[in-house]
C-alpha cells in the first residue's frame, strides 16, 4: 500500500490561557496522550463556580470566563512567554498588562486586569487556574484522556461553509491547535477511529468537534459579528467543524508537515 | 395614539458651509414633550424622507424648543438635501416625540469623543453637565477644520481639546484612552471610523463604561439568510444575508414603502403573520412588535416568516 500525503499542516497554534490569544507556533513536541505543550494551562476561573485551587478533575467551560460568554476578551492581543511565565495584554499595539504569573503580586495584578475587562462587579475578579499536569480544554469535561486531545480544523471545510453562505469565515475562530489543508472539504468528519501520521506522530481522530457561540467571535475585534453556529446548522444541518485527535507517538509537527492517511 | 408632532421652524441659519441649524417650535407657542440630552427627533422632511437628528440643547421637562442641526450630505438619498434646500423660517414640520437611544448616565467624570456632525447629541450632553458648575467633562471634539466646525466658539474652555486633521492629521487618542479609570464614562459619537477606533482603544475599560451611538439600531449585527413569504400572493421570496427584508421584497417585484431605512422610521413597517422576528428597529413600541417588523433593519428569527402589507390599526 502506497502512502502519499493528504494534506499539509498549514499552521499551528498553542492557547496559554484559556479564551486569551492564539500564539502561533513553528513546530511542537507531542508526547502520547498528551496536548500541546502549554495548551490551556491557564484559565481565568469564575469565582463563584466549581473551580477552587487544587481541583482535579476537568470542568465545564461553563465554570471559566471565555469567549462563549465574554467576547470582549478577544479584543485583547495576549501573550505568555512559556519560558517565563510573564503574561503581556495589548490594545491597539500598545501595551497594557506585564504579569509575571510566578508571583502573587503578578497573578493579583493580572486578575485585576481581567476584573476589569470582564467588568465585574466591585471586590469581584477571576480565579487564575493553573493545576499541574492539567489543562482547561473543553473536552477535559469529558475526562482525563480527552483533556488531551488536540484539535484540527481542515481549511477546505472553513472555505466549503465560506462559499456556501457567501460570508468571510476565519479559521481562528474555531481555535484549532492544527490547520490542515489539502483534504477534501468535510473528509475529516470521516476520518474518526482511523490512525494516521501528522508530521513525525501518530495520531488517531476520536471526536468531531460540536461547535458553540464562541466561534461567534471575531478574533481580532472582540464583536460578536457571525453566527457562525446557526450557519452551519442551516447549510448542513450539523454543528461540526473539525476533530479532536489523540495522540499516540512522540514526535514533533511542524508548519508544513505531511498528513499521511 | 400618534406621536406625530406638527411643528413649524422659527430659526434656519447655517452654522458652517455644510451644517445648517434649524429651530422648531409649537405653531401655537405651547411647551413639547420632555426629552434628556442624547434623545434624538425623527423629522419628515419636505421631499418626504424621514430622518432621525439628535436634538442638540440639553433639553428638560417642558422644552420650548428642538434644535436640530443638518449636516448636507450630497452623496446621501436626499434627506439632508431636502432639509438645506426646502426648509425655511416658517415651514412646518412633521416631527415625531423624542426618544432616546444614546441616554446620559450618572459618572463622576467623562470623557466625551465627538467626530464631526456627531457633536450634536454630544453637545446636549457637554451643556447639561457643564450648567451645573461641573469640572471632569472632558471633550474631544475631531473636526476637519476650523470652518468646518459647528460650535467652535463654545469650546475652548481648559477641558475641550478640539482637533482639525487638515494640516495636523488624525488625533492620536491613545493618550485620553490609555489608563481606563471606572470613574469615568466614555461617550463617542462620530464616523464610523471613529466608533471603531474608540470601541478597539478601550478593548481594557470597563464595557458598562464606554457609550457609542449606534444610529442605525443595534441587534445582534449578525444577518441570517431566511425565507419570506408574501401573504397576498404566496410568492416565496429568499432574503440572503446581505440583503434587508425590504431590499429583496423589491428585487422580487414586492412594492413597499420606505423612507428613512435605518429602522428609525416606521415607514416600511409589515404586518408579520408567521413566523419569529428579529426586531432591530428603533422605532416600534412593545405592541407594534406583536404583529409587525420594520422590513429595512428587522430580521426573520426563524428560517421562514409570512408577512403582508400594514394596516394602521385605530387606536382602541
Amino acid at each position: 500500500m502506497t502512502r502519499t500525503s493528504a494534506g499539509r499542516v498549514r499552521e499551528l497554534f498553542v492557547y496559554p490561557v484559556k479564551g486569551l490569544s492564539a500564539q502561533p507556533l513553528d513546530h511542537t513536541e507531542l508526547r502520547p496522550g498528551e496536548g500541546v505543550p502549554y495548551d490551556r494551562r491557564y484559565a481565568l476561573a469564575r469565582p463563584d463556580g466549581a473551580y477552587r485551587p487544587g481541583t482535579r478533575e476537568g470542568l465545564s467551560k461553563r465554570e471559566f470566563y471565555a469567549l462563549v460568554s465574554d467576547h470582549r476578551l478577544a479584543g485583547l492581543g495576549t501573550h505568555l512567554d512559556t519560558e517565563t511565565d510573564v503574561l503581556t495584554a495589548r490594545v491597539g499595539g500598545h501595551d497594557v498588562l506585564r504579569a509575571d504569573l510566578r508571583t502573587e503580586r503578578g497573578r493579583d495584578g493580572a486578575a485585576r486586569f481581567f476584573a476589569r475587562i470582564l467588568d465585574l462587579p466591585a471586590g469581584v475578579t477571576p480565579l487564575l487556574a493553573r493545576e499541574p499536569g492539567r489543562r482547561f480544554t473543553d473536552a477535559a469535561a469529558a475526562g482525563d484522556g480527552p483533556m488531551g486531545w488536540i484539535s484540527l480544523v481542515n481549511l477546505a471545510s472553513v472555505r466549503d461553509l465560506e462559499s456556501r453562505t457567501g460570508r468571510v469565515v476565519d479559521p481562528r475562530r474555531f481555535r484549532a491547535n492544527v490547520l490542515v489543508d489539502g483534504l477534501p472539504a468535510w473528509s475529516e468528519l470521516e476520518l474518526i477511529g482511523q490512525e494516521f501520521d501528522l508530521g513525525g506522530v501518530r495520531v488517531r481522530a476520536v471526536h468531531r468537534t460540536k461547535r458553540c457561540a464562541a466561534t461567534e467571535v471575531d478574533p481580532d475585534t472582540g464583536r460578536r459579528d457571525l453566527p457562525v453556529v446557526t450557519l452551519l446548522d442551516r447549510t448542513y444541518g450539523h454543528q461540526l467543524m473539525g476533530v479532536h485527535l489523540e495522540v499516540r507517538t512522540a514526535g514533533s509537527v511542524r508548519r508544513g508537515s505531511d498528513l499521511v492517511l | 395614539m400618534s406621536s406625530e408632532l406638527r411643528l413649524r421652524v422659527s430659526e434656519a441659519a447655517d452654522l458652517t458651509p455644510a451644517v445648517r441649524r434649524f429651530v422648531l417650535r409649537d405653531p401655537d407657542g405651547g411647551a413639547l414633550p420632555a426629552y434628556e440630552p442624547g434623545a434624538h427627533v425623527v423629522v419628515t422632511v419636505p421631499a418626504g424622507h424621514k430622518r432621525g437628528y439628535s436634538l442638540v440643547e440639553p433639553g428638560g421637562a417642558r422644552p420650548r424648543e428642538y434644535v436640530v442641526c443638518v449636516r448636507r450630505d450630497d452623496a446621501g438619498r436626499g434627506g439632508s438635501a431636502s432639509m438645506h434646500r426646502d426648509v425655511t423660517m416658517g415651514t412646518e414640520l412633521v416631527v415625531s416625540a423624542p426618544a432616546n437611544g444614546f441616554p446620559l448616565e450618572p459618572s463622576p467624570r467623562y470623557l466625551f469623543i465627538a467626530g464631526g456632525i456627531g457633536i450634536t447629541p454630544i453637545r446636549a450632553m457637554v451643556r447639561r453637565l457643564r450648567a451645573g458648575g461641573r469640572t471632569g467633562v472632558r471633550l474631544l471634539y475631531l473636526t476637519r477644520s476650523a470652518a468646518e466646525t459647528p460650535f467652535l466658539n463654545e469650546f475652548g474652555g481648559p477641558e475641550d481639546t478640539v482637533h482639525h486633521s487638515d494640516g495636523h492629521g488624525p488625533l492620536d487618542l491613545w493618550p485620553h484612552l490609555a489608563v481606563p479609570d471606572d470613574d469615568v464614562r466614555v461617550y463617542c459619537c462620530g464616523p464610523a471610523p471613529l466608533m471603531r477606533a474608540v470601541r478597539t482603544l478601550t478593548a481594557h475599560w470597563r464595557a458598562s463604561r464606554i457609550h457609542m451611538e449606534e444610529f442605525t439600531a443595534a441587534g445582534t449585527g449578525m444577518s441570517l439568510p431566511f425565507t419570506a413569504v408574501w401573504a397576498p400572493d404566496g410568492r416565496r421570496v429568499p432574503v440572503p444575508a446581505h440583503l434587508s427584508l425590504l431590499a429583496a421584497l423589491r428585487r422580487a417585484g414586492v412594492r413597499v414603502d420606505s423612507s428613512c431605512e435605518a429602522g428609525v422610521c416606521g415607514t416600511c413597517r409589515l404586518t408579520v403573520l408567521d413566523g419569529e422576528v428579529d426586531h432591530r428597529d428603533a422605532v416600534s413600541t412593545e405592541k407594534e412588535r406583536l404583529g409587525s417588523m420594520v422590513a429595512c433593519v428587522s430580521r426573520a428569527g426563524s428560517p421562514e416568516i409570512v408577512v403582508g402589507p400594514y394596516e394602521n390599526e385605530e387606536p382602541v
